[in-house]
């Protein structure tokens, strides 16, 4: 292969391998992120440990709505961490050769999510300790039990499909980059597993990594096919449907691909990729939100019209609570900001360069963690029976600020894990981008 | 609470059902002379009072409160009235007797509940606080009940319960005439009374119509009991084992496979999904692990 | 015998006393120790002088024939409580009907419930609710327990087997399993369970208590607590806390494999089935098909009528409905 190219080529080539490792270091302004993140964990895990202490009465949550913000996140953990398997599986698979460079940072995302999703279900626990019962007596019957089965799974193949198109990278991070820790080196070389790029080890991977690449899309269908039946599997107003499943899986894509493009956002202006992840990148990006968004709005039609027709009576308490009740502000500035203006806007072209862009994402994703709060909690609010002999405080639902903290922790921790991940490995894949060039010429 | 009445905006039937039963509640006992005049044959003493207490606590104290504490269920209508109180101490013992033996509106009927010499006790109990109470006893001799043999045979063409009650006097057998039969079937928590009361005929003989669909155990077996209720002789009860009743022998809920069943009795296709997917899924993630043993291996070389 | 010689005995029958300790359980102590006691005997013929670990934890040194064999209450041994709160009472299908007719919501079943499971005021196993069901029709108090359900939507969820139901019908919850995750409480479609946010009530009186599942005492922090149709009682052939702390005749409790229910506050028994066609017995919500073990009669010709002051209370839920 090098034998065909020229000098100017190689130097080509030369620049992308060091444009795409050189956010691998240590800077300054790493440090202070890193550890202005490390400290507000600090401080919401003491929040946590006010909780072990007092028990879950330092919550919001009462006999009644005892499902809150700490299951909302849930969903929502589960439901961002849904979109690697969208880009790399769905489109990797089907020749979208624009969206190999948003690969890995999907995949960072996927397998953050997914990994501290663990944790927070831990989070809502009243005896976490006694987390090996679900081992230990484990009953197949409980969604929980599938939940569980199927998020390790998911963490399993995701952490696989982030690392098997990293072993030509790692290498090269082992061999090229100086200046780094020998431990680090030694940590990249074992990880390299002694890659030399010979045509059977190619081979070999390729294939690996199609089949990974194949049983992630059933995987991460089911892994929040099963976070929807934990809903879906009771007989209350407002979960009690049948399109839930599906209907988890689309909000799911919409809140997973906003998440790609706020960290698409930030890399590419903080790690200096514009380069690689270009306009070009946006725009897509952009048409792909607006085709998911559509679907999930499709959903929500179908979700709220079906049951508002008829308006059954229990049905009828839980819709008029979301659509003119307590939860009517919440509900239609989840609707209107995180999902119907986003579908107009980014049908502008403009609309989809990375600025604008940016921000509907943020409005996007800000509306998908809501909304996973507008599924928890007026369901609860509304019991069959009547909430009578019990204090005021079980009736309504207010978060604490323990609680608060509590949740906002493992945000920070999915940060945490993105950020070091992306000073370990090199964000946009330079093997790929490297064949990709290759390939374009012939 | 009347007047609270007139001020909300009941209607006029309300106010007439009201008035009705304040109309009952006014309505005092009506109690039978010969009730009246009845009396325990065996003296109060401490003994008495005390098992007398320990059933009051359990069967009376809910509603009448404790005696003399004037604490009853003020709620309940018509009152209950303490049971220390004047009125109830110028009635008869007889009066009280047949007062916790038949019950009258929300107080209810101990006859098939508690057992008669308890019942008495109760009286005695009640009696406990007044000074002035002097005790009258039955001129009946209770060791005469022991004379009494009662006989229970079933005819499964008719599907009746004969009862025969004889007493074994020195001269003779004697049928005991006209005397209160009750039969019960022992269930769980108490006696489910089979048929109504009935009275033995000159032969000492009464006749209950049994239910053909009354649950007895596996075998159909139903414990009965008989109370004999009689003037002279007393209270006299039996019991007897008749295989009579339905065999009954239903399965544990919890013998079927189920959704909400313990794990060992999941429904059969969901243990297999589980268990293919896992295995489906841990083979494949076997393969990849292997395969990067090959390429490290590859690498080797 | 030597000094030396001696020690290693001492040690092994001290072992040897403890594994009688872990083998003693419940009715089996008696025959173990009998078993223990001749194998003693085979060991040491002369055995003359035993220790003894006593309640507060002093050892002892007794002689062999001062001690008397005591027999152990059940409720000091968890594997007996725990055994016996899964298998149930055999042949038993425990039904529970509630007259609404007769309640006048004196709440003496929710204060003797409570008393008798240690809960706080705000905790119910059994809650009296105002009801209304439509705008027309009259409100009425509505004592409501666990329905125990045939089909719980409850235990169906439970991932680490902690409630179940009984063969006997009881739907209970072992609290030194549960993990506190409330999905239990997110399935039941009648609000009946509880949780502990924070230290249960008598955590400190009851501490050294042993844990009995039939009773759910003492409660622990951080799981969740339900009716459990007083299973101890039930096994004492008494009825049920709330049902025998009724002064109006409100419950009965029974057999439906003996078809009869017996009233706790008459104590009157009577046919279940009968009881039910005569009164036009119903369930709460059976086309969720849950198929609860508690029946209702309606509240027909009610002894006491539904109080001015709790009617905007049985409104609150109706007001909803109705927009």
């Amino acid at each position: 292969m090098a034998k065909n190219l020229d000098m100017l080529e190689q130097t080509k080539l030369d620049k992308i391998t060091s444009d795409l490792l050189r956010h691998i270091r240590m800077n300054k302004s790493f440090v202070l992120w890193l550890s202005f993140l490390g400290l507000a964990l600090v401080v919401c895990i003491y929040a946590y440990t006010i909780q072990l202490k007092e028990g879950l009465s330092v919550t919001g949550l009462r006999d009644y709505v005892s499902w809150g913000m700490y299951i909302g996140n849930f969903i929502f953990f589960v439901a961002t961490s849904l979109v690697g398997m969208l880009i790399s599986a769905v489109l990797g698979l089907s020749g979208q050769k624009w969206a190999a460079p948003l690969a890995r940072i999907a995949e960072f995302i996927a397998l953050a999510f997914a990994a501290v999703a663990g944790l927070v279900i831990v989070m809502d626990m009243g005896r976490p300790e006694r987390l090996l019962n679900v081992m230990l007596f484990a009953r197949i019957q409980s969604p929980i039990v599938w939940d569980i089965t199927v998020v390790i799974t998911y963490v399993a193949i995701s952490a696989l499909l982030l690392y098997l198109p990293l072993i030509p990278d790692i290498k090269m991070c082992a061999d090229k980059l100086t200046n780094i820790h020998p431990l680090l080196r030694k940590l990249y070389r074992i990880l390299a597993l002694n890659w030399k790029g010979t045509p059977e080890q190619a081979k070999l991977l390729k294939k690996s990594t199609r089949i990974l690449a194949i049983m992630i899309i059933p995987v991460a269908l089911a892994i929040h096919t099963v976070t929807s039946w934990l809903f879906a599997s009771t007989t209350r107003v407002g979960w009690d449907s049948s399109i839930f499943g599906p209907y988890f899986v689309t909000g799911a894509f919409v809140s997973g691909a906003a998440a790609v493009i706020i960290a698409m956002f930030f890399y590419r202006t903080n790690f200096k990729l514009k380069d690689y992840i270009t306009e070009l990148h946006f725009d897509k990006m952009g048409k792909l939100l607006v085709l998911l968004s559509l679907v999930y709005l499709y959903f929500n039609l179908n979700e709220f019209m079906v049951p508002g027709y008829k308006m059954k009576k229990f049905d009828a308490i839980h819709l008029r609570e979301l659509f003119t009740g307590a939860h009517a502000l919440l509900f239609w500035s989840v609707q209107i900001f995180g999902l119907i203006l986003p579908i107009l806007l980014l049908f502008f072209k403009k609309m989809r360069k990375p600025a604008p862009i940016l921000i509907i994402a943020i409005f996007v994703i800000l509306g998908a963690w809501f909304k996973r709060y507008l599924i928890v909690v007026p369901t609860l609010e509304h019991p069959f029976l009547p909430i009578q002999n019990v204090p005021l405080n079980f009736k309504f639902y207010a978060p604490t600020l323990v609680e608060t903290m509590i949740t906002i922790a493992p945000i920070i921790l999915v940060l945490i894990i993105i950020t070091i991940l992306s000073k370990l490995f090199p964000i946009v894949p330079i093997q790929e981008t490297i064949e990709h060039l290759e390939e374009s010429k012939k | 609470m009347l007047r609270k009445y007139i001020h909300s905006k009941t209607t006029l039937a309300f106010l007439f059902t009201a008035l009705v039963c304040l109309q009952s509640f006014a309505q005092d006992w009506d109690i039978p002379a010969n009730k009246k005049s009845k009396n325990s044959y065996f003296p109060f003493t401490k003994e008495t009072i005390e098992d007398g207490e320990g059933l009051f606590l359990k069967n009376c104290q809910s509603c009448h409160g404790n005696l003399g504490k004037d604490n009853s269920l003020k709620s309940l209508k018509p009152t209950p009235p303490d049971l220390a109180g004047a009125k109830t101490q110028e009635r008869t013992d007889g009066d009280l007797f047949y007062i916790i033996t038949t019950g009258r509106l929300i107080m209810p009927s101990f006859k098939t509940i508690i057992a008669e010499e308890d019942r008495w006790d109760l009286v005695s109990y009640i009696r406990s606080l007044n000074k002035k109470y002097i005790q009258v006893l039955s001129k009946n001799d209770p060791s005469k009940s022991k004379l009494v043999v009662v006989k229970m045979s079933f005819d499964s063409l008719s599907y009746k319960l004969r009862v025969d009650v004889k007493a074994n006097e020195k001269e003779g057998v004697i049928a005991l005439k006209d005397a209160e039969v009750f039969l019960f079937a022992e269930r769980y928590f108490g006696r489910l009374q089979i048929d109504s009361t009935h009275h033995t005929n000159n032969d000492g003989v009464a006749f209950f119509s049994f239910p053909k669909d009354l649950p007895g155990d596996k075998n159909g077996n139903i414990n009965l009991v008989v109370t004999v209720g009689d003037e002279v002789y007393g209270e006299i009860e039996a019991a007897k084992s008749l295989k009579i009743g339905v065999p009954t022998d239903k399965p544990s809920l919890t013998e079927k496979r189920a959704i909400w069943n313990t794990v060992t009795k999941a429904p059969i296709w969901l243990m297999l999904t589980y268990t293919l997917i896992l295995l489906g899924v841990g083979a494949f993630l076997l393969y990849i692990v292997f395969s990067l043993m090959k390429i490290k291996k590859l690498g080797k070389e | 015998m030597s000094e030396q010689n001696e020690q290693p005995k001492k040690k092994s029958r001290r072992d040897f006393i403890q594994q009688i300790g872990i083998l003693g359980v419940g009715s089996a102590i008696a025959g173990s120790a009998v078993w223990a006691g001749i194998n003693y005997d085979k060991k040491k013929k002369a055995g003359d002088r035993i220790k003894v670990l006593t309640a507060e934890n002093e050892l002892l040194e007794i002689d062999k024939n001062d001690t008397t064999k005591i027999k152990k209450s059940k409720y000091d041994n968890l594997t007996l409580l725990q055994k016996e709160g899964r298998v149930g009472i055999p042949g038993k299908r425990w039904v529970m009907v509630v007259d609404l007719s007769k309640c006048k919501n004196a709440r003496k079943c929710m204060s003797a419930c409570q008393h008798a499971h240690h809960l706080r005021p705000e905790q119910h196993h059994i809650n009296v609710l105002k009801m209304q069901e439509s705008k027309n029709t009259p409100p009425f108090y509505m004592a409501k327990p666990c329905q125990h359900c045939d089909n719980p939507p409850c235990v169906a969820v439970c991932p680490v087997d902690a409630t179940y139901k009984r063969p006997d019908g009881i739907v209970l919850i072992d609290n030194e399993r549960c993990i506190g995750c409330r999905f239990c409480i997110a399935a039941c479609p009648y609000s009946a369970r509880v949780f502990h946010w924070t230290t249960p009530l008598n955590e400190e009186e009851d501490k050294d208590k042993v844990y009995n599942v039939e009773l759910n005492v003492p409660q622990r922090k951080g799981t969740v607590s339900k009716c459990l149709f007083s299973a101890d009682r039930l096994r004492e052939g008494k009825m049920p806390y709330c049902v025998s702390a009724c002064p109006n005749g409100v419950y009965y409790f029974g057999d439906e494999n003996e078809d009869a229910v017996t009233n706790g506050t008459t104590k009157e028994t009577v046919r279940f089935q009968k009881l039910l066609a005569d009164n036009a017995g119903y369930r709460l919500m059976p086309e969720l098909g849950t198929n609860p073990r508690v029946y209702y009669l309606p509240p027909k010709n009610k002894s006491y009528p539904f109080q001015e002051g709790d009617k905007s209370e049985a409104e609150e839920h109706l007001d909803n409905n109705n927009g």
